[in-house]
């Protein structure tokens, strides 16, 4: 057996905790243990998939992990454990397991957010089962006392009771408009989750569309994803918008707004993870209003290259990098689009 | 010589051979049973290809399957139309009349079955990813079903449907009828398609098991389903949660894909 936390003689390369390395997957994550690590050229760390049957410990219960499409996570709550969990993920319980409301502040930002408005929490002693809604992969994110992490809305499936659970301004958005109407983006959200372990180890359960990869990033490193590619965040990881704009011939007209792709920055230090299911980003136009972001025109020369993201309450003619987005505005403006 | 009995069927089949001839499942892979008693339903190996009257039916692809039957002369399946994938050209199809039209219609439920009568080929997928379970039902057997999601179903089964009782159908998510299938004197074959993966459970008589009702795939006709209301709010309005309540004796089949039902 294994002490969560500690150092033993094997350190799971995907959620860094000890254990003795004795069994086929890991005590605290269920990650196979006697696999090769799977790690792309550019540094991301395939997450492999926790196999069936797999057995979690935590306090002294333990979670089995069944399924491969849309598995599914089956506790075994015992002495005084027990989990939370938005009521929509309940697959089965047993009759003997206690079910109450877990209130959160907050319900009426909740509700506007589309976030779930109740939890709820179950305490053994029995087995009670969770699963999400779409193919892809369960992730145990086990955390050691004083840990944060940022998981994306829609993401949590289950924690144990003693994970610390609030949310936040995702602060990552623009404006674009449509006629008169102002029209709000989210790209990852309005608001995040964040889960704390307090006082001791605490899990947390994920589920995350496709496969999932992992990347640690150094300090003021920088990768662009998908915003809505990403799954959670190391608190310590900072994240922005990062506007880029191709170059080509269409760099005057209203095609510009249409081309650029908006990225979300991450910088670190700390660790991230993305899931290949995703929703595909719209086309937006032109950005009038928008949070912290960086930009990149492949028109206008490397100048125009990474810097401090910068804050953008008022973000017209600045985007549109003179003449070009000037005229381009106009035509957007009249024709169509926004 | 020993014969090999399925673990999922029971059916018993020669030795040396690697997947169950009357049902497919893989019989050099052992059980995979969760600590609550959940079996898991036998994943499907690609190409595998089991029997069923005079006819074969081959499982090909493995996040969405495909049921491919190969339909000898006399035999025939039925089927919602909307699931069939392809067909030989010369294999004739008609439709069964399934009676209740206008009961079917309100309950959102299939209004043409179609019946492809051998011989010749078809081809049979669902529209997410999930498992083909394959259920070889004994003469006299009696199993209810989730509405839309059988995917195919032997001519010797009897086909008919059952309206759930008001409170199932006001709170128990799971729709207004569901499926049954009826053996005779002869056996027959079920194919259901589950979304994400599907799990089984026997349950002794007496024993409950709350299950949310959009996870419930199929269950013995033994076995009685009944809503039942948690002690808990699930909005701002005070709308509460309901859980379906299995009690055995019989099989409970459910799926770990769905859409939650919602709350009233």
């Amino acid at each position: 057996m294994s002490t969560p936390g500690a150092q033993g003689a094997y350190t799971c390369p995907y959620c860094r905790m000890g254990s003795d390395g004795a069994s086929h997957t890991c005590p605290h994550c269920g990650a196979p243990v006697d696999v090769s690590l799977r790690v792309t050229h550019s540094g991301w760390l395939e997450q492999p998939p926790i196999r069936d049957m797999a057995r979690i410990r935590f306090g002294h219960s333990t979670c089995q992990i069944s399924g491969a499409y849309v598995p599914v996570a089956e506790m075994d709550l015992r002495g005084e454990d027990w989990v939370y969990f938005s009521h929509h993920s309940l697959l089965h319980t047993d009759t003997k397991v206690s079910l109450a409301n877990l209130p959160l502040k907050g319900g009426w930002k909740r509700m506007r957010a589309g976030l779930p408005l109740m939890m709820m929490w179950a305490k053994g002693p029995g087995h009670i089962a969770f699963s999400a809604d779409a193919p892809g992969e369960t992730l145990a994110v086990p955390l050691a006392p004083g840990r944060a992490i940022d998981v994306v809305e829609h993401s949590f499936l289950v924690a144990t009771g003693n994970v610390e659970y609030q949310w936040e301004n995702a602060n990552v958005w623009f404006t674009t408009r449509d006629g008169d109407e102002t029209e709000w983006h989210f790209p990852v959200g309005q608001t995040m989750d964040r889960f704390t372990a307090a006082g001791s180890n605490g899990l947390l359960l994920l589920h995350a569309p496709g496969n999932t990869f992992i990347r640690d990033l150094r300090p003021d490193q920088r990768i662009l994803v998908q915003p809505g590619a990403l799954v959670w965040k190391d608190q310590s990881v900072a994240m922005f918008l990062h506007f880029e704009y191709p170059g080509g011939a269409y760099w005057y007209s209203s095609a510009r707004w249409q081309a650029k792709t908006t990225w979300l920055a991450l910088q670190g230090p700390g660790r991230v993870a993305v899931k290949s299911v995703y929703e595909r980003p719209e086309h937006t136009g032109y950005v009038y209003q928008h949070s912290g972001a960086t930009q990149m025109s492949w028109n206008s020369g490397p100048s125009q290259g990474f810097g401090s993201p910068w804050g953008g309450q008022v973000a017209r003619g600045f985007i549109a990098g003179g003449l070009g987005g000037i005229l381009g505005s106009a035509i957007s403006s009249m024709f169509d689009d926004n | 010589m020993d014969r090999v009995e399925c673990q999922w069927c029971r059916a018993q089949n020669e030795p040396g051979r690697t997947s169950c001839l009357t049902c497919g499942a893989p019989l050099d892979v052992k059980n995979l049973v969760s600590d609550s008693g959940w079996l898991e339903a036998p994943r499907l190996r690609d190409m595998s290809e089991f029997r069923f009257a005079n006819s074969t039916c081959q499982i090909e692809g493995e996040i969405v399957p495909v049921a491919e039957l190969a339909l000898a002369a006399g035999d025939s399946v039925f089927f919602e139309h909307h699931v069939m994938l392809w067909k030989e050209p010369n294999v004739p199809v008609s439709a069964l009349s399934t009676g209740g039209g206008l009961k079917r219609m309100l309950g959102g439920m299939p209004h043409i079955v179609t019946v492809a009568h051998g011989p010749g080929r078809v081809a049979l997928s669902r529209d997410a990813t999930g498992e083909v379970v394959v259920l070889p039902l004994h003469p006299s057997m009696e199993i209810d079903v989730r509405e839309h999601a059988f995917l195919a179903a032997t001519h010797t089964l009897t086909y008919s449907f059952v309206r759930l009782g008001i409170a199932n159908v006001l709170h128990g998510g799971g729709g207004m009828y569901m499926d049954r299938f009826v053996t005779q004197s002869w056996p027959g074959l079920l194919l259901l398609h589950g979304y994400g993966n599907v799990f089984q459970k026997t349950l002794q008589p007496g024993e409950k098991i709350q299950v949310e009702p959009g996870g419930f795939l199929y269950k013995d006709s033994s076995v009685t389903m009944n809503p039942v209301k948690l002690n808990v709010k699930t909005g701002l309005l005070g709308r509460s949660m309901y859980l379906a309540e299995m009690t055995g004796p019989g099989r409970v089949g459910i799926q770990s894909m769905y859409v939650h039902h919602g709350s009233d």
